[in-house]
C-alpha cells in the first residue's frame, strides 16, 4: 500500500475545499461533526509539474475568485492551509504532497504541566486524534471518489460551483 | 526541544521491520554507534551526518535512556553539518593570487595546474577557518505501531534520514502513503489506484 498516485492527492485537496464550501463548512466525520475549511494559503501547480505557478494567500482565499480561476484553467492544489474544529480542539495546518506532508501545525491548547514525557504523550495523542479525522475524511472521500457518484455528482457540482452557479 | 512546544512540521513514515525485543539495548547501541562525531577536517560540501540527542544538539550520549525514550516514543534528533564558502568571494581570492603568481613569475598567464593549487589551497585555508553550518532535525517513532514524524519535508534531508535510520536500526521506512489510510476499507483500495485523473476544468471525468 505505497504507491500513492500523485492526482489522488490533489484531488482530496479539491475535495476538501469543494465540500467545506458545499456544506458551509459542516462535514460529518464517522458520526460527528467537525467544521472544516481552507485558512488563509492555496497553493497552485500545473499537472505535469511541481513547482507552484499560483500562490494565494490572505483572508478568506477560499472564496476568492482567483482561486478558482486557477482551478477552472487546470491547475491542481498542490497545498492547502486548513483549519479545523470539532468538539473543544481546533487545529491549524497546511497539506501538501502526495505523501500529505504536514506544514505549520498549530494544535489546540494543550495543558503545560507535567515535564517533557507527559507534554509529549499530550502533543503527540493530539496529533494522533488530526490524523485519525484525517484518515475518515480521506476514506468519505475514497468511498465517493471509486463510485459513479463521483462523475454523476460530485464532478457537476464542482464544476457549477468554480462557474458561480452553486 | 523538538515535539514539545511550538509548530510542527513533519514527514509522516510507517516503519517496515519489525523491532525485536531487545530493541532499547539495540537503539542504544545504534544511536551510540552512529551518533555524530565531529570531523577535524571536512571538505568543500561534504555533509557529516549522525545522531544526537533531542534536548542539545552537543550531547550525543544516549546512555542514559531517559533521555530518548518516551514510553513508548524514541525522540531524537539528526544533525547534519556541511562548510559552505562564499564563492565571490573564494573567485577573487584567487584570481588575486593568480595575477601575483604571474607577476612574481614573469608570465602572462597562469598554467591550469598552477591556478588548480592556488585555488584548492585557499579553499583548504577558508574551510580550516569556517564554521560549518549546522541542521537539527528532531524525530519521534512510535514504537509498538511503528511509524515516525520526521520535522522536515525536504526530500533531500529525507533521503539522509532514512539512510541514517537504515544504517543505524537496520530496519527501513516507508513514506506516508494516503492509501494507508484505507486498512480497514482494504476494498477501495485497488479502484482507487486505477481511477484516472479527473479534469476539474470542465467537462472531463
Amino acid at each position: 500500500m505505497t504507491d500513492s498516485l500523485p492526482h489522488l492527492s490533489t484531488e482530496f485537496f479539491t475535495w476538501l475545499w469543494w465540500a467545506s464550501e458545499h456544506g458551509g463548512g459542516r462535514i460529518d466525520v464517522d458520526g460527528e461533526e467537525i467544521i472544516l475549511w481552507v485558512d488563509d494559503r492555496l497553493a497552485f501547480r500545473l499537472p505535469s509539474e511541481d513547482a507552484s505557478r499560483a500562490v494565494l494567500t490572505g483572508a478568506d482565499t477560499a472564496r476568492a475568485a482567483e482561486a478558482k480561476a486557477a482551478l477552472a484553467a487546470g491547475k491542481v492544489i498542490k497545498e492547502v492551509r486548513l483549519r479545523l474544529q470539532w468538539a473543544d480542539r481546533e487545529y491549524g495546518f497546511t497539506l501538501k504532497g502526495t505523501g500529505l506532508d504536514v506544514g505549520g501545525l498549530v494544535l489546540p491548547a494543550l495543558p503545560e504541566d507535567g515535564d517533557e514525557q507527559d507534554r509529549l504523550m499530550v502533543r503527540m495523542e493530539a496529533i494522533e486524534a488530526l490524523w485519525a479525522v484525517l484518515g475518515a475524511l480521506y476514506r468519505q472521500f475514497a468511498e465517493v471518489r471509486t463510485q459513479s457518484a463521483w462523475t454523476d455528482e460530485v464532478v457537476p457540482a464542482v464544476h457549477a460551483w468554480l462557474a458561480g452557479e452553486a | 526541544m523538538g515535539f514539545l512546544k511550538g509548530r510542527l512540521t513533519f514527514r509522516r513514515y510507517r516503519v517496515l521491520d519489525p523491532l525485536p525485543d531487545d530493541f532499547r539495548d539495540r537503539f542504544e547501541q545504534a544511536f551510540t554507534d552512529h551518533a555524530f562525531r565531529e570531523k577535524s577536517t571536512i571538505s568543500k560540501g561534504e555533509e557529516t551526518v549522525g545522531w544526537v540527542r533531542s534536548d542539545n544538539l552537543l550531547e550525543t550520549d544516549f546512555s542514559n535512556r531517559d533521555k530518548w525514550l518516551y514510553t513508548h516514543y524514541a525522540m531524537a534528533a539528526m544533525r547534519m553539518d556541511k562548510k559552505v564558502l562564499p564563492t565571490p568571494l573564494v573567485r577573487a581570492m584567487v584570481e588575486k593570487r593568480i595575477e601575483e603568481w604571474c607577476e612574481e613569475n614573469g608570465r602572462a598567464k597562469a598554467p591550469a595546474s598552477v591556478r588548480t593549487d592556488i585555488r584548492l589551497n585557499i579553499e583548504n585555508d577558508m574551510l580550516a577557518r569556517t564554521l560549518p553550518t549546522v541542521k537539527v532535525v528532531n524525530f519521534c517513532w512510535n514504537l509498538p505501531e511503528g511509524w515516525v514524524l520526521f520535522e522536515n519535508t525536504s526530500d533531500r534531508v529525507n533521503d539522509r534520514f532514512r539512510t541514517l535510520v537504515r544504517n543505524s536500526f537496520g530496519v527501513g521506512l516507508e513514506p506516508f502513503s494516503p492509501l494507508d489510510f484505507l486498512v480497514e476499507t482494504p476494498e477501495l483500495v485497488d479502484p482507487l489506484a486505477a481511477a484516472g485523473m479527473t479534469i476539474m476544468s470542465g467537462g472531463g471525468r
